[in-house]
């Protein structure tokens, strides 16, 4: 039985090439708007981030990618910086924005969460994140029960200061870690 | 973070609170179908976590050379046949293909060398292995090492080395070995029990599974306080000043 | 038509067998990765079902036409190689048309390729019988697995969030006022709830299937 291979097999290489056009074919055809979909998904949150922004464009720093707010005549109006880390359910990946010389956070935007419904989750609500705006990059953020008083920092969301933490931690070791790697000089 | 910190953290994490079985749903079909018993169920976890850690080194290996786009591998292969070609060479749309037979390929040697050089650990689970070419288990790990695979030009959120994909693949398996010997473990005792007719068998597992699910609930959040009491003393300074109580 | 004879079940019993007294989820228990996985919302449900039902259709479809030419040992290759260029036609097709479902479904479309629905349909039923025979089973148990996790997700979803295709279509069952105790089970949306919701229905499906055998 096994003196030829091509007789036996001829049938499962014939399948193979087949596939193999039908996926490139799905694939040429599909394939700019499945990237354009993933693109969309962080640049179209760049305006929200970074006031007077109008696209981004992204740059590779020390590995990672960063996106480079510019607004519409192409003028750097800031960074926004893609991170992410450990929550209390699951992963957390997020967006920060921040001013042009990355020394205060303009604003945060959570892209993907699996924190308990009701409670952690809260943290994707616009009233919380905006408690990030304004705040100083240069120095990391704290987490307090109660109301914030003090600069630097942030109230967790009651009933939920395992992943109030999570988030800011994410947020103070990303900037950090930006503001050591970022390009020297202005943006 | 301190490399070993961050292993540790990885393993809790894998093995307990994203436990595969009872986070993500995946291998059920031998967590029913497999767990009458402690010492089968024992033998299919062993053997899942085998055959996973190997079908993760090559998925990763080949997501890295071959697949990713831009791989190195691919590039040359393009380079070659088309010089002074500026085109990325992208061949992930091949992934689910690729990690399936590598998997089917991963269970098959896996077979004959433990049949061949280790013939009491053929014993205890040689019979599970070609089963295992369909467990979820193996294929979700492949995914989600895919995900972390390190990609030139691309955001990966967490890049993962060799090392990183392999520990999470071994703990991936020492998760599902958890849930499915807790699962016969239990199973073992209800034989004695009058269970409702139309609970009985599946039904029943079903509903045992959750209340596991719900214990295993218990375990979220403990890599966090963790991953904060072991934080080394001075900077990052993130770390703490998060520890700090508030006023 | 003397072959029909031998094949067993017309091409519509087998259609309607897969609806309830063959189906996937409650009687053969096959696929339960994804019935409890992606059944917390009625959109998770619907599109997993509906890309499990092409690839089952697709595949069996052309396990079909090719089975004078298949070699017995080579079967489960060229099923396997079929099922997974479907799964990732499929995936693409929701990652440029459905970008939403497709990130929150993440790696359960993919692992549609071992769903064991699938393979034990091109085994027993498309790579012995004829083209329409092989489709009718397949729209039957796509149909089926399609409807059992539509079941549990109705469930988790009214107990869980209190609305029953909530993201598309933004019905409320349960009134936004009812008492706090009355909405937002979180255990339904979370792992647990999915266990529970399964063996719990499938404990009424055995008994419901019990007392129509009794009746009869």
């Amino acid at each position: 039985m096994k003196r030829n291979y091509i007789q036996q097999a001829w049938l499962v290489i014939v399948l193979a090439c087949l596939f193999g056009a039908a996926l490139a074919a799905v694939h040429a055809g599909l394939g700019p708007r499945i990237a354009q979909n993933r693109l969309n998904d962080t640049l179209s949150q760049i305006p929200t981030l970074v006031e007077g922004a109008a696209r981004g464009e992204p740059l590779e720093i020390g590995g990672r990618i960063v996106y480079r707010a510019v607004d519409g005549e192409g003028a750097a109006a800031g960074w926004v910086v893609p991170a992410g880390g450990q929550g209390f359910a699951d992963r957390i990946e997020l967006l920060i924005g921040l001013d042009r010389e990355a020394a205060q956070i303009t604003g945060l935007y959570i892209l993907q969460q699996n924190e308990t419904p009701g409670l952690g989750n809260r943290v994707t609500e616009p009233e919380w994140r905006a408690r990030f705006a304004g705040q100083s990059a240069l120095a990391p953020l704290t987490v307090v029960k109660g109301r914030a008083g003090g600069a630097g920092e942030v109230e967790a969301v009651t009933g939920a200061t395992v992943s109030s933490q999570s988030v800011v931690g994410i947020v103070n070791e990303a900037v950090a870690r930006f503001r050591r790697e970022r390009p020297e000089g202005a943006p | 973070m301190n490399y070993l910190v961050s292993v540790l953290l990885l393993a809790i994490s894998t093995a307990l609170i994203n436990n595969m079985v009872f986070h993500y749903f995946v291998g059920n079909c031998p967590f029913i179908g497999v767990s009458r018993r402690v010492d089968t169920a024992f033998g299919m976890g062993a053997a899942v976590t085998f055959v996973v850690t190997i079908a993760a080194a090559l998925s990763w290996i080949m997501t890295y050379f071959v697949l990713a786009p831009g791989a190195p591998l691919t590039a040359a292969v393009l380079r070659l046949v088309r010089p002074g070609s500026t085109a990325v060479a992208d061949l992930s749309i091949l992934n689910y293909i690729v990690y399936i037979f590598v998997i089917a390929w991963a269970v098959q040697l896996v077979e004959m060398y433990v049949r061949k050089f280790f013939p009491p650990l053929y014993k205890s689970f040689g019979v599970f292995l070609p089963l295992i070419t369909t467990n979820c288990v193996i294929l979700f790990t492949c995914l989600e090492i895919m995900k972390h695979v390190p990609v030139a030009g691309a955001p990966v959120a967490e890049p993962w080395g060799l090392d990183r994909a392999l520990i999470f693949a071994f703990f991936a398996g020492i998760g599902f070995l958890i849930a499915i010997v807790l699962m016969a473990g239990i199973r073992e005792e209800l034989e004695h029990c009058d269970v409702p007719a139309p609970l009985r068998g599946p039904g029943i597992t079903m509903i045992i599974a959750g209340i596991l699910a719900l214990a295993f609930l218990g375990f979220t959040g403990m890599d966090t306080t963790l991953a904060r009491r072991l934080a080394p003393k001075p900077p990052p300074a993130s770390a703490e000043t998060a520890a700090r109580p508030a006023p | 038509m003397s072959e029909r004879k031998n094949d067993g079940p017309t091409p519509m019993e087998r259609f309607l067998g897969g609806l309830i007294p063959e189906n996937p989820v409650y009687r053969q228990i096959l696929g339960i990765c994804p019935s409890l996985a992606v059944t917390n919302t009625m959109e998770g449900a619907l599109t997993m079902g509906v890309a499990a039902l092409f690839v089952l259709l697709c595949s069996n479809i052309l396990i079909s036409l090719i089975r004078p030419l298949l070699k017995p040992h080579l079967r489960i290759l060229v099923f396997t190689l079929t099922i997974a260029t479907f799964v990732t036609i499929a995936d693409r097709v929701l990652a440029a048309y459905l970008y939403d479902m497709s990130k929150q479904l993440g790696p359960y479309i993919p692992l549609i390729i071992v769903n064991c629905v699938i393979i034990a349909r091109c085994e027993i039923c498309a790579s012995k019988q004829r083209v329409f025979t092989a489709a009718a089973d397949a729209l039957g148990q796509g149909l089926g697995f399609t409807l059992g996790l539509m079941t549990i997700a109705t469930v988790r979803e009214i107990l869980g969030f209190g609305t029953w295709f909530g993201k598309w279509l933004g019905w409320r069952v349960i009134p936004a006022t009812a008492p706090a105790h009355w909405s937002n089970w979180v255990i339904m949306i979370l792992p647990p709830g999915a266990f529970l919701t399964l063996g719990l229905l499938l404990g009424v499906f055995n008994a419901l299937t019990a007392k129509k055998e009794k009746a009869a």
